[in-house]
């Protein structure tokens, strides 16, 4: 079931890339991966990802600045970019809409609801376009 | 791309080997003695590498190695222990050298430059087309707009000086009337800004195609632009001239404003602009006669704001003298049935360039006329309720945390004012003004509560206060801001905030409003996560108690 549809997960934990990509790769989708925020902004022109999956604790640029980075790019604004945050708190949450991210998952990840969460983001992106 | 490099020092290779990583260039090390190698070096000058980097002593004669390079289209770098070195070398002419202590970034810069020298085309052959060089190019020209920025622009005002004897120079001031970045968010403020951008693009291509006049113009930062040209002719046909180019750029840029963006948001805005003319002056220097008049025309576009502000202070006294604001009523409905539930009141001022609230009250600010205009508005907006409103009906008025140390507001006459029901009306705070003094502040609110007033707190989520805030003020209301509701249908994050505000709220007692509903979507959204009360254009226009009282006054 190729899906053709790309993903570009990033995270600095090189455990939960693979976990998140192994998983998301057996669901059909295409991954690409990024470390850190600024490698995540060159893949992101690389692989025009239908979207993002950002962890939020990252050292260096992090996932909100990452986020607010690709929602201002003029040419890739509109990727869907779902964060990926420790606390599901309600200042996180209000940073998270300022920063204009679409969804979120809380850690751990339940592989259920990411699925559900990614399927429901594309969607959404598609009918706007 | 390929380097030779022939390097004896540990450090040294380091550092180049790490540069070469960075660029992801191919990179042959040929270290060793001096002398005992040297067709070690010959050999690799034949695989064609594109640089050569050597060490100052070990290159032997660096004048042959230059001519060998140069007639194999090799370029040449030189490491030097010290400036006399590096003088024989740059006397030598190597392409590139440097002296101990360097930097990775510095060995990385040197090799690109060397690279680019060589063949310009290395740059965009990709593998040389790294940060570096696009830093470079973003300081030549503005990432936002693409116009060339000032040290390029005052290189060729150099030149224009030059050729016709004299430049003029018009700079672009655009002054914002509102915390539009506070209220609207950094993307607005960023479209906004390309809109600006855009409307100068406009101007400059038409008059450039339209006149044979020369025609530059440069992005100063942030909303600043300037332009060069020779406006020629006499000095009063030249302002002439000069006013009619600064009233088409304004034109321009106000309907790409209006256009995109609305009449509202371009009313947020001033654009003002300064002329000066320089000439060309053997003794003074160039550069520094541009400078000059990059800055008399900045000082002259100021002082034409300055006129502005106190012509608009001039015009908000008229207004407050003659009542001249008008009330513009915007329903407020029920969510689930559409019904009119109550209004809210918004004063505009008459005049023009005083009709967006926004506007006139931050004139009122700098004047100091705060209150008189809080005061106004008031009572304009409670004597027109009478003839709008149904008996069941509120109105919802806006207060400034500030109106509380009005003493005839925190004393509100009821009967003096004919308001029969209190309880019908609501005072909207905005979470945008901070709250220092919370028990006095609380104390005031308590005053009005006695009598029957409620309370809504305004722009919630507008991230000036979070949940806590709001709790502690316990408003009878909530009006959610139009960033959480604009494009909600698609933004999960946003129903998700929407949804723990509406549980918080129904858990205290709180009724929701949702500002800014504009598209079918976005209702069947707040609805579908029971949001009780919906304010926007979508369902109905603002209406008027009458039409406004005071002709409008010519300027």
């Amino acid at each position: 079931m190729d899906r053709q549809e790309t993903i570009l997960v990033v995270d600095d934990n090189r455990d939960n890339v693979d976990i998140l990509s192994a998983f998301l790769e057996s669901r059909g989708y295409r991954v690409a991966v990024a470390e850190e925020g600024k490698a995540a902004l060159s893949r992101l022109e690389e692989v025009h990802p239908d979207l993002v999956l950002l962890d939020v604790m990252m050292p260096g640029m992090d996932g909100w600045q990452v986020c607010r980075t690709i929602k201002s790019h003029p040419e890739y604004g509109s990727t869907r970019v779902v964060m990926v945050t420790a606390k599901g708190g309600f200042e996180d949450k209000f940073e998270g809409m300022r920063s204009g991210a679409d969804d979120y998952v809380v850690k751990p990840v339940d592989l259920d609801e990411l699925e559900e969460k990614i399927e429901r983001n594309l969607s959404a992106g598609g009918r706007r376009q | 791309m390929k380097i030779v490099a022939r390097v004896r020092d540990g450090e040294l290779l380091n550092t180049v080997t790490e540069a070469a990583g960075a660029l992801e260039a191919e990179l042959i090390v040929i270290g060793g003695e001096e002398g005992d190698n040297d067709h070690q070096l010959v050999d690799a000058l034949r695989t064609h590498p594109d640089l050569v980097l050597i060490e100052y002593e070990l290159a032997g004669s660096l004048g042959e190695l230059r001519a060998e390079t140069r007639a194999r289209g090799i370029g040449l770098i030189t490491v030097c222990r010290n400036g006399e070195e590096g003088l024989s070398a740059a006397r030598a002419q190597v392409d590139e050298w440097f002296t101990y202590p360097f930097s990775v970034e510095e060995v990385e810069g040197r090799i690109q430059a060397a690279a680019i020298r060589v063949d310009p085309d290395v740059a965009s052959r990709g593998q040389a087309r790294t940060a570096e060089y696009l830093q470079y190019e973003e300081l030549l020209y503005d990432r936002f707009t693409g116009f060339p920025t000032l040290p390029v622009m005052v290189e060729r005002g150099r030149e224009m000086l030059e050729r016709t004897g004299r430049v003029t120079i018009l700079y672009i001031e655009f002054v914002r009337y509102s915390k539009l970045e506070e209220i609207y968010g950094w993307q607005k403020l960023d479209e906004v800004l390309q809109t600006t951008a855009n409307g100068v693009r406009d101007f400059y291509d038409r008059e450039r195609g339209e006149e044979e006049n020369l025609l530059m113009v440069s992005h100063a930062g942030d909303d600043d632009f300037i332009f060069f040209t020779d406006l020629r002719g006499s000095p009063e046909v030249t302002d002439k001239r000069i006013n009619e180019v600064s009233e088409r750029l304004e034109a321009d840029v106000r309907t790409r404003l209006e256009e995109d963006h609305g009449e509202d948001i371009a009313g947020l805005f001033g654009i003002y602009v300064g002329a000066a003319t320089i000439f060309r002056n053997p003794k003074i220097r160039t550069e520094r006669n541009l400078y000059r008049g990059i800055r008399e025309a900045a000082q002259a576009a100021r002082s034409v704001v300055h006129r502005e502000r106190t012509r608009k202070i001039a015009d908000l006294k008229t207004t407050l003298r003659r009542g001249a604001v008008y009330v513009e009523y915007h329903p407020i409905v029920v969510t689930e049935t559409a019904d009119v539930y109550g209004y809210e009141a918004l004063a505009r001022g008459s005049l023009r360039g005083l009709r967006s609230p926004e506007v006139l009250f931050s004139v009122a600010e700098e004047a100091n006329l705060i209150w008189e205009l809080s005061r106004l508005c008031r009572r304009r907006a409670i004597e027109g309720m009478a003839s709008l409103l149904d008996p069941d009906q509120f109105l919802f008025l806006n207060v400034d945390p500030h109106d509380f140390r009005d003493p005839t507001f925190r004393y509100l006459d009821v009967d003096d004012l004919g308001i029969q029901h209190p309880e019908l009306i609501v005072f909207e705070i905005t979470e945008r003004t901070a709250i220092t003094d919370y028990p006095a502040f609380q104390e005031h609110l308590r005053n009005f509560r006695d009598q029957g007033f409620r309370f809504a707190v305004d722009d919630a989520g507008s991230g000036y206060a979070g949940l806590g805030s709001i709790a502690n003020l316990a408003p009878d209301y909530i009006k959610l801001d139009i960033s959480l509701i604009s494009g909600i249908d698609t933004n999960f994050m946003k129903q998700n905030l929407v949804e723990t505000m509406v549980s918080f709220a129904n858990d205290h007692g709180i009724l929701v409003i949702a500002e800014g509903v504009e598209r079918d979507e976005e209702y069947e959204t707040v609805k579908g996560l029971g949001v009780h009360l919906t304010q926007g254009f979508l369902f109905h226009q603002p209406r008027y108690a009458g039409r406004p009282k005071v002709k409008q006054l010519a300027d």
